[in-house]
């Protein structure tokens, strides 16, 4: 009964510390493969198109959805003891340091991580990934390379769109809805934050994007077992890149704002 | 020396072995068949001489070079002197029929835009499909996915070439159509291949020898002439399309007497 126990937590730990491995050989290999040659401009241009021009409408929908709601719940909260100056100093604090990076990137890790998974993991079981390696491509350069560049630069740049917007979703609420001075708004909005926010949102993003990245293409690339493997990759790429989203969130805040 | 030296190949997946100790050799410039029933490790010889899989033991040496040896820079300079017919051709879905065949010659030749289109409309013609190249592979039937296989293997001007079950699922005229192609390949460009086939009529004429896989070993590996002639009890089951004998593990179903016709 004990041993038992004892087997099952061994295995388990054993396969986890595997499935762990894998990833960080398959990581380190993509980075080690980002200076190889040759090139590809126009795959990288392709991918910054889908990664980031094509995900522009949802991250600005999201973004306003959710800055509106909480700017609602903040000026509803500090009604209650006559503070609703706070209000807009609190929303530019939350989305700048938290709301943004993080919406942006649970968003993206929908969009594209279970995309580059649901393709790449279609080109596994349909023996084009063997294509690849045998026409002396290496896989990991051709599709996991300009995918991870692509979100490496997108996320950042997507998480300063969903920032703007989402001051324009506080304003909508704040100041169209309960009066405040626009003027006012535009200053508060600003008050409690320093340059550093704006770096600490900016460096989240770009570990997000390669938290979306690699394991986006690192779900698609190990599928096996046909239709319901490729079924299955997008799913498990969305939970384990958003779990590490959220992991990585907490660590990245202490470690930054300290 | 042997251009592709198979020594004493096992390989098996979990408690399953697939193949054991096999050995074949071929020459340059020779064409040899390999025989054997579904599920018997074709597929799985092929992959680990292209370096897909690795041997358990043993091991191939293409030109003189152990595949399982070599780093992987190494591993690809190799692979670009060999071209692949993958089972269900493996065409990359995204990409035109041009993408696919200009792929290799984009990625490791320097050749200006012009040069590239022009071996791509030379390889396509080689294997009747001149004038399909704007199209994806998703609008091509079965043969003609095959045919553009073909053209995307021979396009980097392979010294070998490896074919997969390269006419199953054809009609027997398209499967006469890709049999010439390879003869063609073979007299024009002298390339040295190993074909996998069900199709005997095709593999007597391709072959300059023939082996037979059977329960992961190779029980023969002669000229076609020797081979029709073997007197090993599976070869002539093998050759003669019969259900009855020692080919199958489990015995078939028993053979129906044919009705006769109500006069
Ligand atoms: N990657 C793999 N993992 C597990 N088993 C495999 C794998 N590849 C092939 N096999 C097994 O090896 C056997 C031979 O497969 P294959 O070489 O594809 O047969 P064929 O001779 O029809 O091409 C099959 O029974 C298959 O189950
Ligand atoms: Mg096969």
């Amino acid at each position: 009964m004990v041993l038992t126990l004892f087997d099952k937590a061994g295995a388990g730990v054993l396969k986890a510390t595997d499935t762990f491995g894998d990833f960080a050989v398959l990581a380190g290999r993509t980075f080690a493969a980002i200076f190889k040659r040759p090139f590809d401009g126009k795959n990288l241009l392709f991918q910054f198109q889908s990664v980031g021009v094509n995900s522009i409408p949802v991250v600005v929908l999201t973004s306003l959805a959710v800055s509106m709601v909480f700017a609602v719940q903040l000026a509803f909260g500090f009604k209650q003891f006559q503070a609703e100056g706070l209000a807009s100093q609190v929303e530019g604090l939350a989305i700048m340091r938290e709301l943004a990076p993080v919406i942006t990137g649970l968003m993206l890790s929908g969009r594209i991580g279970s995309a580059m998974a649901a393709e790449l993991g279609t080109m596994q079981v349909t023996e084009q990934i063997d294509a690849l390696e045998c026409l002396a491509t290496d896989p990991i350069h051709y599709l996991f390379v300009p995918r991870l560049l692509a979100s490496m630069v997108m996320v950042p740049i997507l998480t300063v769109v969903s920032i703007y917007v989402g001051f324009w979703g506080g304003y909508l609420i704040l100041v169209g809805v309960e009066g405040q001075s626009a003027y006012v708004y535009g200053n508060e909005f600003y008050k409690l934050l320093a340059f550093r926010d704006l770096r600490i949102a900016l460096y989240k993003a770009f570990v997000f994007g390669m938290i979306i990245a690699l394991v986006g293409c690192w779900k698609g690339y190990r599928t096996k077992g046909g239709a319901e493997g490729v079924g299955n990759a997008p799913t498990s790429s969305v939970v384990t890149s958003s779990l590490w989203i959220l992991i990585s969130d907490f660590f990245l805040t202490k470690l930054l704002l300290v | 020396m042997a251009v592709i030296d198979v020594v004493n190949l096992s390989k098996a997946f979990g408690p399953k072995v697939v193949l054991s100790n096999v050995n074949l050799q071929v020459q340059e410039g020779e064409s040899l068949v390999v025989l054997g029933g579904s599920g018997t490790g074709k597929t799985v010889l092929l992959r680990n001489i292209m370096g897909l899989l690795t041997p358990d033991s043993g091991h191939v040496a293409v030109e003189g070079k152990v595949i399982a040896q070599l780093s992987r820079d190494e591993l690809f300079d190799v692979r670009q002197s060999i071209g692949m017919c993958f089972q269900m051709a493996a065409l990359f879905d995204s990409m035109t029929v041009f993408e696919n065949v200009a792929f290799g010659l984009r990625r490791h030749r320097r050749m200006t835009e012009a040069e590239v289109r022009a071996r791509v409309e030379e390889c396509l013609a080689m294997v009747g499909m001149k004038g399909t190249d704007q199209l994806k592979p998703a609008e091509l039937s079965g043969g003609m996915k095959r045919r553009v296989g073909f053209a995307r293997a021979i396009a980097l001007k392979p010294k070998i070439l490896l074919f997969d079950e390269p006419t199953t699922g054809l009609d027997p005229v398209m499967t006469d159509v890709i049999g010439r192609i390879i003869l063609d390949l073979k007299h024009e460009l002298g390339i040295t291949s190993i074909t996998i086939t069900h199709d005997l009529k095709s593999a007597f004429e391709i072959a300059d020898r023939i082996a037979l896989i059977f329960r992961g070993e190779c029980i023969a590996c002669e000229s076609p002439a020797d081979f029709k002639v073997n007197p090993h009890p599976v070869i002539q089951q093998f050759l003669r399309g019969d259900a009855d004998g020692p080919f199958l593990q489990d015995p078939p179903p028993p053979k129906r007497k044919t009705q006769e016709a109500p006069s």
